[in-house]
């Protein structure tokens, strides 16, 4: 009952604010530009999903910023947090309505920019787009855009200051996005744990690099993706070699925990920490 | 039977050495307060003075650092759930949800409580015009945003009515509409904690006060009690046609001094109740011609114990009050000194 009213609440207030619809807008028109504009050099549309991935990869966590580093920190921050817990609403509800809420808003986005990159690629591409595909890409899109949303939501709950809540959902973004895939020249993961190794004299093997690698959701992301493209791997060296592992840190099931673990754990942590918050 | 009646004879909010500590701040300092079922309880204080921290001890905002705290029969550290389903909250300095209408805010309120109250009824007995109810909360003004929120604190029929400086913002209409709702909430058993700095409005509608300065509760009770603690009493003053050698009041006790300026008498009163005394005996001796009254206020009182009018540090309210009132030309027999 609470959590439905606080959720119904958040989501008119939000969706009343121009931040869903920039959401929305921003991801609408970058798949639709990155599927029209692959149209002219690859004839299967599956191909630009590839590209849709990595920008997914990269600036879905960037677009919902607005959407998620406020949901909890905004309302301590305006005093408006005493509206819905002044009520008999306990603070365990408010989180679960906020992530529920902003949650939501992200995985429309996603889904809207979906349909209109399905239909943008039902009229450039000679070859029709096969639905199937877009559904599962667009499932595991979903789940990471509720995994990075969880992330920011559990880190908005923590502060009471706006800024510090911008501060730490940029952060956590590229930590676990660049810094984690090596996009960050010098200072990365591989290089840090190389020097860290050869530091202590000790070697670890392919496979261990590789699972630490998984570990994070936006590299689990990518990784996902590898069954979007089933049957046509064969056929195409270039995606081919994104998607050489055949471990089980590879595999979907895998990537798929490791995405909604880590916005089950950072909003456990979240809540552990809000629950004893002064809201004064 | 009743919540109501359940609470009969139990104090709706009961803290006991309550304290709350920010690092080293101390902002309250082991508060022992009792709150009876069915009362207007002003609270008092300056800015800082650690009425907003208790208030948020009260609903579960804040843990106690010390002490306890037991609201409508219930731990607050335990069921602050069960508290706020029984209380209703107007909250100090906070900006509503602005993308929600008034009415939506007060129809949240009633689905958490699970309430069957009509929201527009709500907000028209608040005064709250229903085109404004239905416009986005961001641009109310402070009243408006005011009137909403005692809109929402008074969903479900609360046992308990939480008022964090209500007034702030409220044309004089509003004011006076507060008062009413006040007085029927506690015609129906509601208990009225009223939190504010405007004493005049407190002195209107609180059965009694308490005053808290620097943490600490210095004092609790009824302003007339308060008034009394003090000696402060009230100033009679007569004008008389002609003012005889002896003014006959040096056998009325109550009287601590009397001043003379033309042909108005002055007589400074320990006790409220001996201004009709004093009024009787001007008359015997003479012929009155105006008559004016004037209570301590709440507002010197408070200063007095506060210590922030013009009180020394080290005075007891008593002596401040004393040092406070007018000099003393004449002594009660009316005879110069």
């Amino acid at each position: 009952m609470s959590v439905r009213t606080v959720l119904r609440d958040d989501v008119r207030n939000t969706r009343r604010s121009f931040v869903v619809l920039g959401v929305i807008a921003v991801l609408t028109v970058f798949v639709g530009l990155i599927v029209g504009s692959d149209a002219s050099a690859h004839d299967y549309p599956y191909r630009a999903l590839f590209d849709v991935s990595f920008f997914f990869f990269l600036a879905l966590p960037l677009i919902i910023t607005p959407l998620t580093y406020l949901a909890v920190a905004g309302d301590r921050d305006s005093g408006a947090i005493k509206h819905a817990l002044g009520l008999p609403n306990t603070r365990a509800e408010y989180l679960t309505a906020k992530y529920v809420s902003r949650g939501a808003v992200a995985v429309v986005g996603v889904l809207v920019a979906l349909v209109v990159g399905f239909v943008v690629a039902t009229f450039a591409y000679p070859n029709a787009p096969d639905s199937v595909r877009f559904v599962k890409f667009g499932a595991v899109s979903a789940l990471f855009a509720l995994s990075m949303t969880g992330i920011f939501v559990a880190i908005s709950s923590m502060t009471k200051a706006r800024s510090r809540a911008m501060f730490g959902v940029i952060t956590a973004y590229f930590l676990l996005g660049p810094f984690w895939l090596g996009f960050l020249p010098v200072v990365n993961l591989g290089t840090i744990i190389d020097t860290v190794t050869s530091t202590l004299g000790v070697t670890l093997t392919d496979q261990t690099m590789g699972l630490i690698q998984s570990l994070s959701p936006t590299v689990a992301y990518l990784q996902s993706t590898e069954f979007v493209y089933a049957g046509v791997l064969d056929n195409h060296e270039m995606l081919a070699r994104n998607f050489q592992g055949d471990k089980y840190y590879t595999e979907l099931w895998f990537n798929a925990l490791v995405m909604g673990a880590w916005a089950a754990v950072t909003l456990t942590i979240g809540y552990v920490r809000f629950r004893v918050a002064e809201l004064g | 039977m009743t919540c109501g009646a359940l609470l009969v004879n139990m104090g709706a909010i009961q803290t006991t050495t309550l304290r709350k500590e920010f690092g080293d701040v101390r902002a309250v300092d082991d508060l022992d307060l009792t709150v009876e079922q069915g009362e207007v309880f002003g609270f008092l204080g300056h800015n800082g003075a650690g009425k907003s921290t208790t208030i948020n001890m009260l609903l579960g905002f804040l843990r106690p650092t010390a002490g306890d705290i037991e609201v409508l029969g219930h731990d607050v550290t335990e069921e602050s759930r069960a508290v706020r389903q029984r209380t209703g909250l107007l909250p100090e300095g906070y900006e509503p949800y602005s993308n929600l209408t008034g009415r939506e805010h007060v129809q949240s309120a009633i689905d958490a409580k699970d309430a069957d109250d009509d929201p527009d009824e709500l907000l028209e007995r608040v005064g709250l015009e229903p085109e404004a109810a239905r416009r986005k909360a961001e641009g109310y003004s402070t009243g408006m945003q005011q009137r909403m929120s005692l809109a929402v604190a008074l969903v479900g029929q609360p046992d308990l009515l939480i008022l964090d400086e209500p007034s702030s913002g409220l044309d004089p209409e509003g004011v006076a509409l507060l008062r009413e709702i006040i007085r029927t909430e506690t015609e129906r058993g509601a208990t009225v904690f009223f939190s504010s700095h405007i004493l005049d409005e407190v002195e209107k509608v609180c059965d009694r006060v308490g005053i808290l300065s620097h943490g600490e509760l210095v004092a609790v009770d009824t302003i007339d009690n308060l008034r009394s603690e003090l000696q402060a009493g009230a100033t009679v003053s007569a004008t008389l046609e002609t003012v005889p050698d002896d003014l006959g009041l040096d056998g009325i006790d109550a009287v601590r001094s009397v001043a003379v300026d033309d042909r108005t008498v002055t007589a400074e009163c320990t006790d409220a109740r001996a201004k009709m005394r004093v009024l009787r005996a001007l008359d015997d001796r003479g012929t009155v011609a105006d008559i004016g009254i004037e209570d301590a206020s709440l507002e010197a009182l408070f200063d007095q114990f506060t210590g922030t009018g013009e009180t020394g540090a080290d005075e007891t309210p008593a002596e401040a009050a004393a040092e406070s009132t007018p000099e003393r030309a004449v002594a009660p027999d009316g005879g110069g000194r």
